[in-house]
């Protein structure tokens, strides 16, 4: 009996392609998105669940009174080693580091690589594994590396290293080779070697060897050091609470016991949850578009299916006749579904494995491949298809299935088609895609904003580069000197030396007071520090006073529009000459103001800033160069000669300020691209729905169309019968989704300081957009049939 | 073997009750030959499917093999038809997606009559009409003779003890017609399957026992013949 049903499904498919393939199309594209959409929030759910023990580990988290006063992710570097050795019937292991960014080399290989300062418990605590290496000494010794495969490769071509050097530089300039102990196994994803995108670490050395670097695991008052422990079985986090608050009372400095209040954050929820749960709400979104779209496909399956059906009435009246039972039926009708359905299944994850590469670029990570899935991965996507076969299959056969039996036979169907549900499934798909639609242009709106607002400063032609760092007066000064080098370069208008770039690097906060106040009024001000050069490379307009002319501005600041009303001064020119304060007493002139500028996301109001001379605290990190207008590539490849001859041994990675700009927003930038993909999609869906749709409709009124042109109709009129059938819904679906859309976007813009307004253009855009697509695929149709002899469309009974 | 009483068909229309038949009481004895004729829109084709009991009158009452039909539960009412009856149509109503040999299976799936059973039967049947040639065949390959001897096969396949006929020479030639006409006595007279048709023509209805002549849903006239010699 089944084989005999799975006959005719086939022969039903094979016969009439046109349908079938409408409605494989359409689910199939649905299926495989939603299975690339499971497979890497599968794969995402993941991250931390390598580890060993990850149920008793947590990282260190923070959270300060202000929290501008300190990062969220790290803590106090002698914490997590405290509580092992005071509490060690709750903890029972730590591992802390310290990342820095340094240039590493081999012969003439240079790149500027993050690595971990850190714990030897960081092999056994995690059980990470290594490739070659002895992991019981591998993090002993100083002056002893572990790396990664990937950068053995990179460094050396080949995996096996151990007992070979590398080249590290430490802070003040000096270089020393450390021997390679180890290669680590490229561990799946975690929140120990990758603990965000700034921290994706590669190397791996021993604490024994932090005094080349000048750091220090063990200060009590240094809040930027990853702790991470491992708790007893059974051990509540909260029994840490108090043991770590008496910790920071006992040893740290009152500004950091009395503002920081350290938690332990659970590495098997840490990824998912960090940010305010960013990464599960990206997951809940694009799980729920990728499930839109599949009810999308599944609407258009159901409601090919019962139209199609006046070309089965006549067999499901024979069949009646002989015998066959409603039952009987509805299950004939439920495997043809099922067929269908596993055939669109097959289909999808064709297109899985095509479609990944390209679905991973937009999500920045890669989706896992087919055989990365495990098992029970399959049995859930077995699972869906079958529920949506079920779905698909059920409401058709039971609607054909209750045809009576004399009635079908004459072919015409008896019962008023109950076109409601129709209507009101095309009309959730034209709502659901004027959702989408409406709902990527803003998006795409807002991230064309983040590029083309002002941001104010003029990023074209300028490039950027990290610079190795000697943090000492003589290194400063020899690095200034470094960038006068530069300038006189003929493609070179202007070079500066700085801290920060606006790249939205977090730099914490300076609490600033004025003259007359104390530090309990001070603000929280971003601190810039930067040379003399920084406003002419940036082209930041300055409203009032000056910019530092040379190192004799050490002790003057130069602040921003907003510091001005944050210090509470009406004018810029009120506070040109007066005296602020910074910790400890310290004092600083202003001398000048200049205009507000975007050094951060748009996410964030511009802050209070500061800018101090470089010479003042002896930091920097990067090169700006403005480069002149024209062959640009011909100025970068001077840049990168004159880079080798002045920094000989550390690495020219440059990048424009579009490019960090880009990374700045790159979550904004994969909705942008999502979305669009997302819109592309459900438009396929439903313009394979639509077509679908009117053909049949076409097709059943084919000898009414003949009636009506041999009466002298003209063909607009008769593609006016189908546009008035279907434009209404259509656009009544649409127009029904811009309040939602509407609420979602307002929603989501809220989370950015500076946006595009919300306007009414966006949905009137998608809304014609969709009619327009409607009445052509419609006209299309049914020009075809009205164009057409009529004696031929009237011979089709 | 069917006894029809006051069987009366109504709609409603415009709030008028409109008669397709009206008080109909019929006899039918197993192993006649019934034609039923009438012109358009006399109710043949209605009470030809009352008799097979795939419409229900608004009234009356109809006795199968002494069964009140009308007090069976709908389960059991298809039962009795599975088994007892068959039906051939003016349009053949062969499903064009199967084959020859699976349409004429497919009353036995409905039956659940076991795979090699039914294999064993419908290849006797094949055998029987000289049709084991087009087996492989779907309906539109073959020409509207062989499609309604197809159909006729389909009907006999699971031994009916009434076949009913609507119109079945309705689509074809003379000659073609006069072929499954002479088919209908044999089965009848071989094998005593009561036969019910509708037809138009006079000739055709000549093959019966007895003629029922219905004007306007009422049975105008019955005219007897007395039973051809064996």
């Amino acid at each position: 009996m089944i084989t005999n049903y799975i006959r005719i499904a086939w022969r039903n498919c094979t016969k009439n392609w046109f349908y079938p393939l409408l409605n494989l199309g359409g689910l199939s594209i649905g299926l495989a998105f939603t299975f690339l959409i499971g497979a890497f929030a599968w794969k995402e759910t993941r991250v931390n669940k390598n580890l060993a023990d990850y149920k008793n580990q947590y990282i260190i988290q923070s959270k300060w009174a202000n929290p501008d006063m300190g990062l969220d992710i790290t803590t106090v570097g002698p914490l997590a080693k405290a509580l092992k050795e005071q509490y060690p019937h709750l903890v029972a292991n730590y591992y802390r580091w310290d990342g820095v960014t340094t240039n590493v080399s081999k012969g003439d290989k240079v790149f500027r690589e993050g690595l971990q300062i850190g714990d030897s418990t960081f092999l056994t605590m995690f059980g990470f594994h290594l490739l070659y290496g002895d992991p019981s000494s591998a993090l002993e010794q100083p002056y002893t590396i572990l790396i990664r495969e990937d950068k053995a490769l990179k460094y050396f071509g080949k995996k096996d290293v151990v007992g070979q050097t590398l080249s590290l530089q430490s802070f003040t300039g000096t270089s020393h080779d450390f021997l390679i102990t180890g290669v680590l196994q490229a561990p799946n994803e975690n929140s120990v070697t990758f603990l965000n995108r700034e921290n994706d670490n590669g190397f791996f050395v021993s604490d024994a060897s932090i005094d080349f670097f000048g750091r220090n695991l063990e200060d009590w008052n240094n809040p930027y050091i990853v702790d991470y422990i491992q708790l007893r079985e059974g051990v509540s986090p909260e029994a840490l609470q108090k043991p770590m608050q008496q910790l920071l009372v006992k040893n740290a400095s009152a500004m950091i016991a009395n503002n920081m209040q350290p938690w332990l954050a659970p590495l098997q929820t840490y990824y998912l949850e960090k940010d305010n749960g960013s990464v599960k709400k990206m997951l809940y979104t694009i799980s729920f578009i990728a499930l839109f779209l599949l009810a999308m496909a599944l609407i258009n399956f159901i409601t090919l299916s019962i139209s199609r059906s006046s070309s089965r009435i006549r067999e499901i009246g024979i069949r009646k006749v002989m015998g066959g039972t409603r039952k009987q039926l509805i299950v004939q009708f439920l495997v043809e579904s099922f067929v269908m359905v596993l055939l669109s299944s097959v289909i999808a994850i064709f297109i899985y494995s095509l479609a990944r590469p390209f679905v991973s670029g937009i999500l920045l990570k890669p989706v896992p491949s087919l055989n990365e899935l495990p098992f029970s991965f399959g049995v859930a996507a077995l699972v869906l298809v079958l529920l949506v076969a079920f779905l698909a299959g059920i409401y058709p056969s039971l609607v054909l299935s209750a045809f009576k039996a004399v009635e079908s036979l004459k072919g015409k169907l008896q019962v008023k088609e109950k076109t409601y549900l129709r209507t009101g499934l095309l009309g959730f798909q034209f709502f659901t895609a004027s959702l989408v639609l409406a709902g990527t242009l803003v998006v795409t709106g807002q991230v064309a904003y983040f590029f083309t607002r002002d941001l104010g400063y003029d990023k074209t032609f300028v490039v950027t580069a990290q610079v190795p760092r000697d943090w000492t007066g003589a290194g400063a000064n020899h690095m200034q000197a470094i960038a006068r080098e530069f300038a006189s370069l003929p493609q070179v208008t202007h070079v500066s030396l700085s801290w920060q770039i606006p790249n939205g690097w977090d730099n914490g906060f300076l609490p600033v007071y004025k003259e007359g106040k104390d530090s309990t009024d001070a603000v929280n001000t971003e601190q810039m520090e930067a040379d003399e050069n920084y406003c002419a490379t940036y082209g930041i307009p300055i409203i009032t006073g000056r910019y530092f002319r040379d190192n004799r501005d050490t002790l003057n600041l130069v602040i921003n529009e907003s510091a001005v009303k944050a210090f509470g001064w009406k004018e810029p020119e009120e506070a040109i000459g007066k005296r602020v304060f910074f910790p400890g007493n310290f004092p600083m002139n202003i001398v000048g103001v200049v205009k507000d500028f975007h050094s951060a996301s748009m996410k964030d109001k511009i802050q209070p800033t500061v800018i101090s001379h470089v010479s003042l605290n002896k930091r920097y990190r990067f090169l700006s160069f403005k480069l002149r207008p024209g062959n640009v590539a011909g100025s970068i490849e001077a840049l990168r000669k004159k880079w080798s001859v002045l920094l000989p041994g550390s690495a020219f990675e440059y990048g424009f300020i579009d490019d960090t700009l880009a990374r700045l927003y790159q979550s904004e930038i994969r909705l942008k691209k999502a979305s669009q993909l997302a819109t592309i999609l459900a438009l396929v869906i439903v313009v394979l729905g639509v077509v679908g749709l009117v053909s049949l409709s076409v097709q059943k009124r084919t000898k009414e169309i003949g009636i009506r042109k041999v009466l002298g109709a003209t063909i607009p009129s008769i593609c006016y019968l189908f546009i008035k059938d279907f434009l209404p819904i259509m656009i009544f679906g649409s127009l029904l989704s811009i309040p939602v859309a509407w609420k979602i976007m307002q929603d989501w813009l809220n989370n950015y300081a500076y946006r595009v307004p919300i306007t009414l253009l966006p949905f009137i855009y998608s809304l014609m957009f969709l009619s327009l697509l409607s009445f052509v695929l419609i006209s299309l149709q049914a020009s075809r049939t009205a164009l057409a002899n009529p004696t031929k469309n009237l011979r089709t009974e | 073997m069917i006894q029809l009483q006051h069987i009366s068909k109504w709609y409603n229309v415009g709030g008028k009750p409109t008669f397709i038949l009206k008080d109909i009481n019929i006899k039918i004895t197993e192993g006649e030959f019934v034609s039923i004729m009438g012109p358009s829109g006399s109710g043949k084709t209605t009470l030809l499917n009352i008799i097979g009991m795939l419409d229900l009158p608004s009234e009356g009452s109809y006795q199968f093999f002494d069964q009140a039909v009308y007090d069976l539960r709908e389960k059991h009412r298809t039962e009795l038809y599975k088994k007892n009856i068959g039906f051939i149509f003016q349009a053949y109503h062969l499903i064009d997606e199967l084959t020859v040999y699976e349409n004429i299976e497919t009353p036995l799936l409905y039956q659940d009559v076991k795979s090699s059973e039914r294999k064993a039967m419908v290849s006797d049947m094949l055998d029987k009409f000289n049709i084991v040639g087009k087996k492989d065949l779907f309906p539109s390959q073959l020409s509207g003779g062989q499609q309604q001897l197809v159909g006729i096969v389909r009907a006999l396949i699971a031994k009916p003890k009434l076949l009913l006929a609507d119109e079945p020479t309705g689509n074809l030639n003379s000659k073609q017609g006069e072929e499954i006409m002479d088919l209908f006595q044999k089965i009848n007279e071989e094998e005593g399957v009561t036969i019910v048709q509708v037809t138009h023509s006079e000739k055709n209805a000549d093959y019966g026992h007895r003629i029922i002549n219905l004007l306007d849903g009422r049975v105008e006239s019955i005219s007897e013949k007395p039973l051809k010699q064996v």
